[in-house]
């Protein structure tokens, strides 16, 4: 577990839903060599406005259940995607820093 | 992204009604209505897709006598609900109710400032102060309240008072609807319609006025686009087939409920079958510009505005929107 300790949870009065066969699709391009950075697979419903997650962003916001912290979801995101642990948690860290601005992200109290 | 099933439900689940509004999509429209049970499956179903939102259309939901049951299986399933009413009948015991049964928000419709104006729209008199009187006791109840205007001729110059009316009794949106060429809305479109040019003036000053107004306002409206104006997020143009379905009284599902289309059974169909493989839907998410909207540069967020004006007025989908006033917009239809 990471040093910080900030457990991740989404906000329970978000409207949010996976769609696992735009998942599948993402990564089918991606094996494909397809650009799929503005593809989402992630919906989430803010003040009537529809937003979608990406491949990562999406992968990161699932795992947001309130049991990982941010190194911790690097951790499994670098076994997932077989890329180095110190980049992925980059890339955590500043999606997620942007969903606690938002409120889309809590800090679960322990 | 093409969504498994969709995001928003707008549910008629009877057309009866006691008012005769003279721009109503639904007047002299009549269906079988379901037995509770079928309902109560259609909650399920709605669950099990993860519809987000279910809203209670009409008809008046207030008068469907299995409401507060079916809004209450809904959100124990999880779906947030809501409704729009005409506010008639939204006294005291019933917000009580609604607070009780978890809606998340009640829409009362005010289509005007004035009695004079919301009455003989409306066809009601005494609908205005019941409207008003409905958000008072929504608001005693604890239930978040919105307001749906649509914008029409008598009441474009008064549309700051109805939202600062609504204001005033907490109420959260204003939603400031363009009209709708269906049902009684089409067979009033002379007398009731704003001309494109009218559309663009209004537009111009309300999202003015939306940085200040003193409720949050919400327009449905894609040609706002035209202004530079896009909504943002996820989805382009009309909604409707792409994040919204509409389900009739019998589980009949049309695109939306100014799209008189059905596009299959939800009792017999499944709603994701329904939501994968209608032609009329893949048509829908996948608009061809057609007129002025070739090359118009508020395509991409527009898609040529609201595809139920264009099919009831043009016959086609993918005609441009009759509220549009770019270049050639403001010839008639
Ligand atoms: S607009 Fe609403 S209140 Fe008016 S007749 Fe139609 S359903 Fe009833
Ligand atoms: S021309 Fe078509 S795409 Fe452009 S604003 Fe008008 S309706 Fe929308």
């Amino acid at each position: 577990m990471g040093k910080t300790e900030r457990k991740l949870e989404r906000n329970p009065e978000l409207v949010w839903r996976d769609e696992p066969d735009a998942r599948q699709s993402i990564v089918e391009g991606l094996e494909a060599g397809e650009d799929v950075a503005g593809r989402g697979w992630v919906i989430i419903v803010d003040s009537g406005t529809i937003h979608q997650l990406n491949l990562l962003a999406g992968e990161i916001w699932m795992l947001c259940d309130g049991t990982l912290d941010e190194t911790g979801i690097g951790e499994k995101l670098a076994e997932t995607f077989d890329a180095p642990v110190g980049e992925i948690v980059e890339d955590v860290r500043e999606f997620v820093n942007e969903c606690l601005e938002k409120g889309w992200l809590q800090i679960k109290e322990a | 992204m093409e969504l498994s099933a969709p995001l928003t439900v707008n549910w008629t689940l009877s057309y009866a009604c006691n008012f005769n509004c003279r721009h109503c999509y639904s007047r002299g429209q009549t269906r079988d209505e379901l037995g509770l049970g079928d309902v109560m499956k259609i909650v399920d179903e709605l669950a099990d897709c993860r519809v987000a939102f279910v809203n209670f259309g009409g008809g008046e939901p207030l008068i469907y006598p299995h409401l507060f049951e079916v809004a209450t299986h809904a959100t124990s399933r999880g779906l947030k609900v809501s409704m729009n009413t005409n506010g008639w009948k939204l006294d005291a015991e019933a917000a009580g109710k609604i607070a009780k049964a978890g809606f998340r928000s009640v829409g009362v419709s005010i289509d005007g400032a004035t009695a004079e104006v919301h009455d003989h729209f409306r066809s009601r008199p005494g609908s205005f102060e019941m409207a008003l009187k409905a958000l008072e006791n929504l608001r005693d109840a604890g239930v978040d309240s919105t307001v749906s205007a649509v914008i029409f001729r008598d009441n474009v110059a008064q549309y700051k008072q109805i939202v600062e009316q609504a204001a005033e009794r907490g109420v959260s949106t204003v939603y400031l609807h363009n009209f709708k060429c269906s049902g009684r809305g089409m067979e009033n479109r002379e007398a009731l319609d704003l001309k494109p040019d009218e559309w663009k003036a209004f537009y111009e000053d309300a999202l003015k006025y939306r940085e200040d107004a003193p409720a949050k306002l919400a327009f449905d409206d894609p040609i706002i686009a035209l202004l530079g104006e896009a909504e943002g997020g996820a989805v382009k143009g009309s909604t409707c087939g792409k994040l919204s379905l509409h389900l009739e009284p019998d589980g009949d599902t049309t695109p939306c409920g100014f799209i008189p289309l059905s596009v299959g059974n939800i009792l017999t169909d499944g709603l994701k079958a329904i939501w994968k493989d209608s032609d009329v839907l893949q048509k829908m998410r996948n608009k061809e510009p057609k007129g002025k909207c070739v090359g118009c540069d508020a395509y991409s967020e527009c898609l040529g505005g609201c595809t139920a004006r264009a099919l009831a007025v043009t016959g086609s989908f993918e005609e441009p929107d009759p509220h549009c006033w770019k270049s050639d917009g403001t010839e008639s239809a």
